[in-house]
């Protein structure tokens, strides 16, 4: 099928440009060129190999809280990670989704006339790539959803990564704000998990540009496949239809990736003529051995996935083989898609495939749509409550120092004004500052706590089933996320009432908080009506 | 007979492309007119014996479909055709409905299209023509999945309703090792063409050359007119050319001995047919009417032999109604026999795929009544306090 790809902000903009390389590399012309990406900082806009100048839009020059300028001291622009931990040192909206909205939300007009380059009638469906964790990804990637879901009759999809443990909370406060924004909005989303697929001893550098590739590989799989020219005739061929209908359902989706080799032509003519000349027995034929794609369908639904999930929990299953035809037994087709059938307890499978007739390999991509069970969202929310708690009653903290009684309405206006990005408030931008440096003990211990999910379920996926390893890993981290969480919590309550002596316990600080949060619901709701209109 | 085809999706065009050219092979001239629908662009592209102006794509405005299929969604397919009905009712301008006696919609059941669209095709060809409409369907295998187990049946009964007779083929009863993707269906597709040309191009030579034993196209419409579900038994046996017949001749003296061995052949052959694949398994006996065709050189077929085969069909089908008859090829290499059952009604994958098909539904069902509830509780932490950006 034909996509239409959005890159915004940095990981967005180097994910697209991985995808056009390896659109050209695959020679599956999947996009015609109907590409775009923005961003608030024209950073990585440089590192592009494949993207054309043109199609680079710079929004947000001109707001004043936009910062175009590197710090030396900054960890470069390589590290998708390490460039947006420290708010001041990072260009663009440093990692405020607000300020990444209101930007967007400025800069309409001009993000706007961008998308007048790509024609959205010669394409099947629009792809929004952005990092969860940024602030442009988040705040102008949610805009510019919001933006192409009214323009658009096609469906509209998000991809992107998660931020790692190792990044700091407030990119997952951000990414947990981005999953609550992109969900009801997307037709699909299909969020990247960085940490099941980072390997520590890698510079960070290489490993996100191994992991884009990686994904570049899955989505030209799922997505592209037909698209290879010259085209094929195929069997059962996947149609666009089938990819969109399976998406249709919403959620978060994840990609399961395998392949096996197959005999090089080379090697079947010697064989070949061994055997004419008497001198190899005629061998059976291991390739078209249903067997063997029965158990590469098996490998890749238990293959590393873009999202670890339980697939149990999966809504609807595409799967699409692709290979050189005389290699996939149909009886082989069969049992996969049945087998994809058992083990997700859905229905609904859809297969194809994509006959390769120069391929070295079979590969076999298993779509998992609607996957609700997922462990990685779980903890990503755990972790930005606990930072959002943290944060509010940090700001409790500093405002009780000059007003005993006004913890409840200063923390109500904080979260007005962090909705509507109007922020003039010091705590907006001290307040996490301050919070990473005390808080960092806490942070620390959710890195081990991820980190050992992380190895647990990569360790044991593969002799164990998926859903054991991820449900361990699930447990596990859930319930050392808890702990955090309460510490994190306790921590800053014992600190509040020894600071102002207005609390009793740590228990009222929180539902204090909490209701805080309830109350403002309705300004927030008012103020989005107030910018949008 | 003579017979105007329609393929509906991928695998209703693919069965009728085959059915020409098995005809075309076999020097008959059964598909007066042939007609393919789909929803895909790409699928319409595939058949080889298909003129390019009989090949229709419906859908290519709709929303979800746009020339791109239905992802398997047969309301959707249903949907396409009902909007299009006025291009599917004008193509038909150009077929001369009076030179054919029957109308064949073919179609798999399991997929999108084939099993949404084919019976809005049949509905409206029914209002059009006082011809019989018979149906082809391809029920999809056990391994094919709930969903177009749903499908089918869902689509089945449509058929079964709408159609003059609905013969049913069953992909699992085709299914072989060792083939691929590509060669399993091209092969299910000519063994199935094989089987309703054989049956169906009898009788499409008129009166002219053959005799009183000739079958006759009003015999097969008479079998099939009683409705219901058939299924089409088949075997076949190289007949020897006339220069073996000669050499044969010279080496065996006595003429008496062939012509019983001729008779057992004959015999023998609609055992095999009726025992083998059928085209879907069924309990013969449930059968309610029977029809028997030879086709081959008139020499080789033998009338003792066509009247004992006749006899067992009917202690088999326990019915009276067994008609036997001739389809005389000339210049044919082989000799065939191909058994009609009409209207079967114990036929055991059915049954499955219905118990499949409801199994499928509740689970679909199941999963529409949760899915808002489960992608609200993924998104959101359990107090709910994080806050959407937009």
């Amino acid at each position: 099928m034909k996509l239409s790809l959005f890159g915004v902000g940095d990981a967005g903009t180097r994910l697209v440009d991985k995808l056009l390389q390896a659109e050209l590399e695959a020679g599956r012309n999947f996009t015609d060129g109907n590409v775009l990406a923005f961003n608030t900082a024209a950073e990585a806009f440089g590192e592009t190999d494949t993207l054309p100048e043109e199609r680079q839009i710079l929004i947000g020059d001109t707001h004043s809280a936009v910062n175009q300028y590197v710090e030396p001291d900054d960890d470069g622009p390589d590290t998708d990670a390490a460039s947006a931990t420290d708010r001041d040192h990072s260009p663009g909206v440093a990692g405020d989704p607000e300020l990444g909205a209101e930007v967007a939300d400025d800069e309409l007009p001009e993000i706007r006339r961008a998308l007048d380059l790509v024609d959205d009638t010669e394409v099947d469906a629009a792809m929004v790539v952005a990092g969860f964790g940024g602030g442009t990804g988040c705040g102008v990637g949610s805009v510019l959803l919001e933006e192409l879901k009214s323009i658009y009759e096609i469906p509209v999809y998000v991809l992107g990564p998660l931020p790692a443990a190792s990044e700091s909370d407030e990119r997952a406060l951000t990414a947990a704000r981005a999953v609550r924004t992109f969900v009801p909005l997307a037709d699909a989303v299909l969020p990247i998990d960085n940490d099941s697929w980072a390997r520590s001893s890698q510079p960070v550098a290489e490993e996100y540009d191994e992991i884009n590739e990686m994904v570049a590989t899955r989505i030209l799989s799922l997505f592209a496949a037909g698209e290879s020219d010259p085209a094929t005739v195929s069997e059962m061929r996947i149609d666009p239809a089938d990819v969109m209908r399976t998406l249709d359902v919403g959620g978060l989706s994840s990609i399961g990736h395998a392949s096996i080799e197959v005999d090089t032509d080379d090697e079947g003519l010697l064989a070949r003529l061994m055997q004419l000349l008497g001198l190899a027995e005629e061998t059976p034929d291991t390739q078209t051995d249903a067997a063997t794609i029965k158990r590469l369908v098996r490998s890749a639904l238990s293959s590393k996935l873009t999202l670890p999930c339980d697939i149990e929990s999966t809504d609807r299953v595409l799967v699409i083989l692709s290979g050189p035809p005389s290699e996939i037994s149909r009886k082989g087709f069969e049992t996969g898609r049945y087998l994809l059938e058992e083990e997700t307890g859905t229905v609904e499978v859809l297969a194809g495939d994509e006959p390769l007739p120069n391929a070295s390999e079979i590969t076999a991509t298993v779509l998992f749509s609607n996957v609700t069970d997922v462990p990685r969202i779980d903890e990503l929310q755990e972790r930005a409550v606990a930072y959002q708690r943290e944060q509010d009653a940090e700001t409790a903290v500093i405002d009780t120092t000059t007003s005993i009684d006004g913890a409840t309405m200063i923390a109500a206006d904080d979260s007005a004004a962090a909705t509507d990005g109007d922020s003039e408030q010091p705590f907006e931008f001290h307040g996490p500052e301050e919070q990473r440096e005390n808080g960092d003990g806490g942070g620390d211990d959710a890195v081990t706590a991820d980190g050992d999910a992380g190895e647990m379920t990569d360790g044991d996926a593969s002799e164990m089933a998926d859903d054991d390893a991820s449900e361990m890993a699930d447990d596990d981290a859930s319930e050392m996320a808890d702990d955090d969480a309460n510490e994190g919590t306790d921590g800053d309550a014992a600190d509040a009432p020894t600071d102002t002596n207005s609390t009793d316990t740590p228990a009222d600080t929180d539902t204090t908080v909490e209701d805080d949060e309830t109350n403002t619901a309705a300004a927030t709701s008012s103020d989005e009506h107030e910018s949008s209109s | 007979m003579k017979l105007a085809t329609i393929g509906v999706g991928n695998a209703g065009s693919k069965v009728i492309d085959r059915m020409v050219e098995f005809e075309q092979a076999t020097g008959r001239d059964l598909c007066r007119h042939t007609l393919v629908i789909n929803t895909a662009r790409t699928d319409l592209a595939k058949p080889e014996h298909v003129p390019e102006d009989r090949r229709l794509l419906i859908g290519e405005t709709h929303k979800k479909a746009k020339g791109h299929g239905v992802g398997g969604d047969a309301a959707i397919g249903a949907e396409v055709a009902k909007t299009e009905i006025d291009e599917i009712r004008r193509i038909f301008d150009d077929v001369e409905i009076h030179e054919v006696d029957a109308i064949l919609v073919a179609a798999g059941l399991g997929g999108g299209t084939g099993s949404g669209a084919a019976p809005v095709v049949i509905e409206e060809l029914q209002k059009m023509y006082d011809e019989p409409v018979y149906g082809l369907g391809m029920l999809p295998g056990k391994y094919e999945g709930g969903r177009p187990a749903l499908n089918s049946a869902r689509s089945l009964q449509s058929f079964v309703n709408k159609v003059d007779n609905f013969i049913a083929f069953d992909n699992d009863a085709w299914r072989s090792r060792g083939q691929t993707i590509e060669e399993g269906y091209e092969e299910m597709n000519r063994e199935l063409a094989t089987r309703i040309v054989t049956l169906l191009a009898a009788g499409e030579v008129d009166e002219s050359e053959v005799g009183e034993n000739a079958m006759d196209s009003s015999d097969i419409m008479r079998t099939m007119e009683v409705g219901g579900v058939s299924s089409i038994g088949y075997a076949s046996t190289d007949v020897d050319t006339p220069d073996d017949g000669l050499l044969s001749r010279f080496s065996d003296e006595e003429v008496s001995d062939m012509e019983s061995t001729d008779a057992a052949k004959i015999k023998g052959l609609v055992r095999r047919a009726v025992n083998s694949r059928l085209t879907v398994p069924c309990d013969v006996a449930s059968a309610e009417r029977a029809l028997i065709i030879f086709a081959g050189p008139p020499s080789e077929i033998s009338r003792k032999g066509v009247e004992s085969a006749r006899d067992w069909l009917e202690q088999e089908t326990e019915t009276v109604d067994v008609l036997a008859g001739d389809d005389p090829r000339t210049g044919s290499d082989t000799l065939a026999a191909v058994v009609l059952l009409s209207n079967v009604t114990d036929t055991p994958r059915i049954k499955e795929i219905q118990d499949q098909a409801v199994d499928a539904q509740d689970t679909i069902q199941q999963q529409e009544a949760v899915r808002e509830e489960e992608i609200e509780s993924l998104i959101t932490d359990d107090n709910n306090d994080l806050d959407p950006i937009v």
